[in-house]
């Protein structure tokens, strides 16, 4: 007599939810103020950045970002609030909000600069595939919680790469690469804290370095082009840098002069030539980190990055007190989330990464990124409420 | 661990009965695992922030600089250019430019559009908008530099753009220098001074000095571009503060400030220059009005005047030309059409682009038979005082070779031979030469050169080297064998300034000075330069040159001086009814060259005269040659006249010209 033969959906009147008044004696107030600590770093730079972008109006995109951070603080603890069980059990219909999302995002969806993203809501355009990241990875999690006796079976990872290979190719068409590049992120941390068979890691690891090799380089020479001609030189032109200044790796150069230029101790908001005079594209969303380096130098871009490893940390840490294996997984495919939009996103204003369109979590302009990752942040703060107290010696 | 349903298992089993999830070892691993990559992937972005921001951080410092700051030329203002009192011949003015800058247009969706500021621009300019735009679009490529709309516009049309600035985004009105002729009627001067303009590229390429950069105003010819070094100054340098869009975004900060360029003073003399002027004008005129066979055809000349003794251009006057303002501030190719210095219209306005005083070549007629007398002398076939018979025509190898004066029939000496013009006296001198042994060389030739015939007179403002034909060039020259041997008729034709033999008026008034004063100088231009109010040496001209010294030579240079005297003097006197009376005694030779015409398929005359003054202590030394003008004695001894009662101030009232020689 297993719970996991009970139909999905059934109430949660067997009293698993602990009281409210447990929870928030137990809530880890130190990943909290982490968490905060990084969206008020991220107003505070996001102030001095885009200062001299409009003119006239210095607090222009502040205004807006500190909309955001509103409205996702309500996001955050609604997330946080309601039960794991409610969207374990409810995952395939995620699942299929993910995919219908992304499907009308072809359909009805606004185009900016070549690339069709946005759903236009009112006035308001959000971008579905910045949802569909959490999304997916709480399908995925349900999904193996399923699977629970088979986990460690091929067919539970062929059922995982099936699950993700759709809203996958839904975005990698928009086209985006970059989220599709962050959803096999996910997956792999999905498998990786759910149990999958290390030979079955290798395979995948295998096949992944194949066909991107197929992908940016074989298929290419063959005359096949996969991906769009932009598209391609942007994922090799950190390669080869210098191939052509003023194209697609335009964009890194001016960003690594910000960085460079910002040296230790960075040149102020005024002194910030790249940023306030517009050689540094993008300087408030995909390159913000770029701007930042320009004026707070390496001192403020290490105390970011130390902010984010501190959250990474203090996520780990909710891992392994997680109350049960899909929560841990969860909180695995969350943190991983967070490490590789990290990665990339800094990566690529260094020149070391792909110029992918990824923004950087919690700090750049943005309604849809900054809605979905304080979303995920408050699921991730909700099962840490929820672990295990008997747990707390681990710590 | 005793053996739990669901243990290891991924759903949470009900509390009541079961065991919570419990974290086995295999999943430790695995969190170690994401922490590791998690740790190793950001240790690897700090190295990196390291090396980039602190290690290369001055680097990237300096290309950071460099983006955002761009260094604008400041034009220097133009030095001045001045006669020998320090009368203004060349000055600047500010002019307003229209600029329009690509990247400050209005892009697609905004208000006012393009294609409304470009045509309302092209409506206050009074330019074609479909050109505008052509100019603009074709500058999409290089946003950094503007396209000139139009220069020179009027105040209007700037304060209507500044007033209505938001109107006209992108669009600048710069202030330029440009050049301006305080004396602008003057206009025989416009070659001389020339003009400027921008660099080409073949000025670029041959610059030494590295200190011209495109866009750069350059003098294109004439004074402005002999004396360009000077006159240019130091363009300034100021940066800029610009934005990724090339919009300025500070002001422009001089450093180091432009340095005006130096003030030249040439060394004509603005009065005389316009009695030159006024004295050339009337000379064609009266060249004209004389009604003599081809004279209708009188349309242009030069009036030359040197001191005799230093070699510096007093006057120097030529017709037909322009206002020197054409090439000023927006030149236009219908302004340029209408003073005929473009090609389809330079014909029919007979070529007023050429300085005919340094670069007009006509042949020298009767104002060479010095040369032929002094070459003949010193080769040893003529004695001054010997007489030889003058005759109304001679024939030599069945040929028939006319004096003007048909009628002619008298034994006369060099002097005489001089003061009469007789061709035939001349025609033997250039026999006898011809008849000379091959040892004795080219004597007319060789003394031509001697006064600095057929090679450039090396003037700042470059001139035509003409030609003195010799046995040499003759065969080189000429295809057919007949041709290319040099004959009697050759000599004969050279000896009174004819044949191939061809000269500007510049060499011909530095020839007379050197007969006045037995040394050959060198015509210049420059008087001084000034910077700063300083004198700045800027190299003399070289000092004449003493021809052939010796005793005899300076006696028979004195035979070609009372020669001259006579025909200015003598009642015989080809020019004394034109200078007899005149009050300062002035020795000159009129000369009547037969030049062919392509145009009209026949000869017309070309009226010469040369001389100086006074013939005691000469200061200062003539030509006047108007063409198509007939004798010399009719328009063109009059002209130059008239530049002698300019210099030496001579009204009109005080004696009582001939100016009909008729």
């Amino acid at each position: 007599m297993l719970e996991t033969a009970k139909p999905l959906g059934t109430s949660m009147s067997h009293g698993r939810e602990l009281p409210l008044a447990v929870m928030v004696r137990q809530l880890d107030w130190i990943l909290l103020i982490g968490i905060a600590a990084l969206v008020g770093y991220g107003l505070w730079a996001v102030a001095g950045v885009t200062a001299h972008d409009v003119p006239g109006q210095p607090h222009y995109y502040l205004a807006k970002q500190e909309l955001y951070v509103g409205v996702g603080a309500v996001l955050f603890f609604v997330a946080a609030a309601l039960s794991p069980e409610l969207y374990r059990r409810h995952w395939r219909l995620l699942y299929v909000v993910a995919i219908l999302t992304l499907v009308l995002v072809p359909l009805i969806g606004v185009a900016k600069r070549g690339s069709r993203r946005w759903l236009q809501i009112g006035s308001f355009q959000f971008q579905p595939s910045e949802f569909a990241k959490l999304l997916v990875l709480l399908a995925l999690a349900g999904f193996m919680a399923e699977r629970g006796r088979a986990l460690r079976d091929r067919s539970t990872v062929f059922g995982v790469l099936i699950l993700v290979s759709i809203p996958t190719a839904l975005v990698f068409a928009q086209p985006d690469f970059g989220t599709a590049l962050v959803y096999a992120a996910i997956t792999a941390a999905v498998l990786l804290i759910a149990g999958t068979r290390w030979s079955h890691m290798a395979v995948l690891a295998g096949v992944a370095l194949i066909g991107s090799a197929l992908v940016l380089w074989i298929m290419p020479a063959l005359g096949v082009q996969v991906l769009k001609k932009y598209q391609n030189d942007r994922l090799t032109g950190f390669i080869h840098p210098s191939y052509n200044p003023q194209g697609a790796t335009y964009n890194v150069a001016q960003s690594k002069v910000a960085l460079g230029a910002g040296g230790l101790h960075g040149r102020g908001e005024l002194g910030s030539t790249q940023t306030t005079l517009g050689f540094l594209p993008e300087n408030h969303t995909d390159f913000i980190f770029a701007s930042i380096g320009e004026q707070h130098g390496f001192v403020g871009t290490s105390i970011l990055l130390g902010l984010y490893l501190f959250v990474v940390w203090r996520g780990l840490r909710v891992l392994v007190n997680a109350r049960d294996g899909y929560q841990a997984v969860v909180v695995g495919g969350i943190v991983a989330m967070l490490v590789f939009q990290v990665f990339v996103n800094v990566g690529m204003t260094m020149g070391i990464a792909p110029i992918t369109g990824i923004p950087l979590p919690l700090v750049s302009v943005g309604g849809s990124s900054l809605f979905a990752n304080l979303a995920a942040f408050g699921v991730l703060i909700g099962m840490q409420m929820r672990g295990e107290r008997s747990r707390r010696g681990l710590r | 661990m005793p053996e739990i349903p669901g243990h290891g298992s991924f759903i949470p089993g009900d509390s009541r009965t079961r065991e919570p999830w419990h974290i086995n070892q295999q999943t430790i691993l695995r969190v170690g695992i994401l922490g590791a990559i998690a740790i190793a992937l950001f240790a690897f972005l700090a190295i990196r922030l390291w090396a980039l921001q602190v290690i290369s951080g001055n680097e990237y410092l300096k290309i950071a600089q460099d983006n955002q700051i761009r260094t604008v030329r400041l034009q220097a203002p133009r030095g001045s250019i001045l006669d020998r009192y320090g009368r203004v011949l060349v000055d600047n003015r500010l002019s307003q430019s229209v600029l329009v800058w690509y990247a400050e247009l209005p892009s697609e969706g905004d208000r006012p559009t393009r294609y409304t500021v470009l045509s309302n621009l092209a409506r206050v300019l009074g330019i074609p908008t479909r050109k505008l735009i052509r100019e603009v679009e074709q500058r999409k490529t290089d946003p950094l530099s503007p396209v000139v709309a139009e220069q020179d516009v009027n105040r209007w049309q700037s304060d209507y753009i500044l007033e209505r600035s938001n109107q006209f985004p992108g669009v600048e009105i710069a202030p330029r220098y440009v050049r301006t002729y305080p004396h602008s009627p003057l206009t025989s001067l416009s070659q001389i001074l020339g003009y400027v303009g921008i660099a080409n590229e073949e000025q670029l390429k041959s610059d030494s000095t590295g200190q011209i950069a495109p866009n750069d105003i350059v003098g294109q010819s004439g004074v402005e571009a002999a004396f360009d070094s000077y006159l240019r100054g130091q363009p300034g340098l100021a940066s800029q503060r610009i934005d990724a869009q090339g919009r300025p975004r500070s002001d422009l900060i001089p450093n180091p400030e432009p340095q005006p360029g130096d003030t030249v003073s040439l060394t004509i003399d603005a009065k005389l220059q316009w009695a030159a002027q006024k004295a050339l004008k009337d000379g064609i005129q009266t060249a004209r009005n004389s009604q003599c066979n081809g004279c209708w055809n009188a349309d242009g000349g030069a009036i030359v005047a040197l001191d005799v003794n230093s070699g510096a251009v007093l006057a120097m006057a030529t017709s037909p030309t322009y206002p020197a303002s054409v090439f000023s501030g927006r030149v236009t190719t219908s302004k340029l059409a209408r003073w005929g210095l473009t090609a389809a219209t330079q014909v029919e306005k007979n070529y007023p682009a050429i300085d005919r005083a340094t670069s007009g070549l006509y042949p020298p007629g009767s104002t060479f038979k010095p040369v032929t007398a002094i070459a003949a002398m010193q080769a040893g076939v003529l004695d001054p005082t010997q007489n030889l018979h003058c005759t109304g025509a001679m024939w030599v190898n069945g040929k028939k070779y006319s004096n003007w004066d048909p009628n002619a029939n008298s034994m006369i000496n060099l002097p005489t031979a001089l003061a009469i013009s007789c061709d035939t006296y001349f025609y033997q001198l250039g026999r006898a030469i011809y008849s000379l042994p091959q040892t004795s060389g080219e004597p007319i030739q060789f003394w031509a050169k001697q006064f600095g015939l057929g090679q450039s007179t090396k003037i700042e403002i470059g001139d035509q080297a003409g030609l003195v034909p010799t046995k040499v060039w003759q065969k080189s020259h000429y295809t057919a064998s007949q041709d290319r041997t040099w004959k009697p008729g050759d000599s004969l034709n050279l000896a009174i300034g004819q044949g191939n033999l061809l000269v500007t008026p510049l060499q011909m008034t530095r020839l007379y000075a050197a007969i006045a004063t037995g040394k050959l100088v060198y015509p210049h231009l420059l008087y001084s330069i000034k910077r700063d109010g300083k004198v700045v040496d800027a190299g003399v001209s070289p000092a004449p040159t003493t021809i052939n010294p010796g005793a005899l030579f300076n006696e028979r240079l004195q035979a070609i001086r009372q020669g001259l005297d006579l025909a200015t003097h003598d009642p015989l006197g080809t020019s004394t009814p034109v200078f007899g009376t005149f009050p300062i005694p002035i020795a000159g030779k009129t000369g009547t060259a037969e030049k062919y015409s392509q145009q009209y398929k026949r000869m017309f005359s070309q009226a010469w005269w040369c001389g100086y003054g006074p013939e005691i202590n000469p200061k200062i030394a003539v030509c006047a040659v108007i063409e198509n003008g007939g004798h010399g004695g009719v328009a063109a001894a009059p002209a130059a006249r008239a530049v002698f009662q300019a210099y030496f101030h001579i009204k009109n009232s005080s004696y009582q010209a001939v100016t009909n020689s008729d």
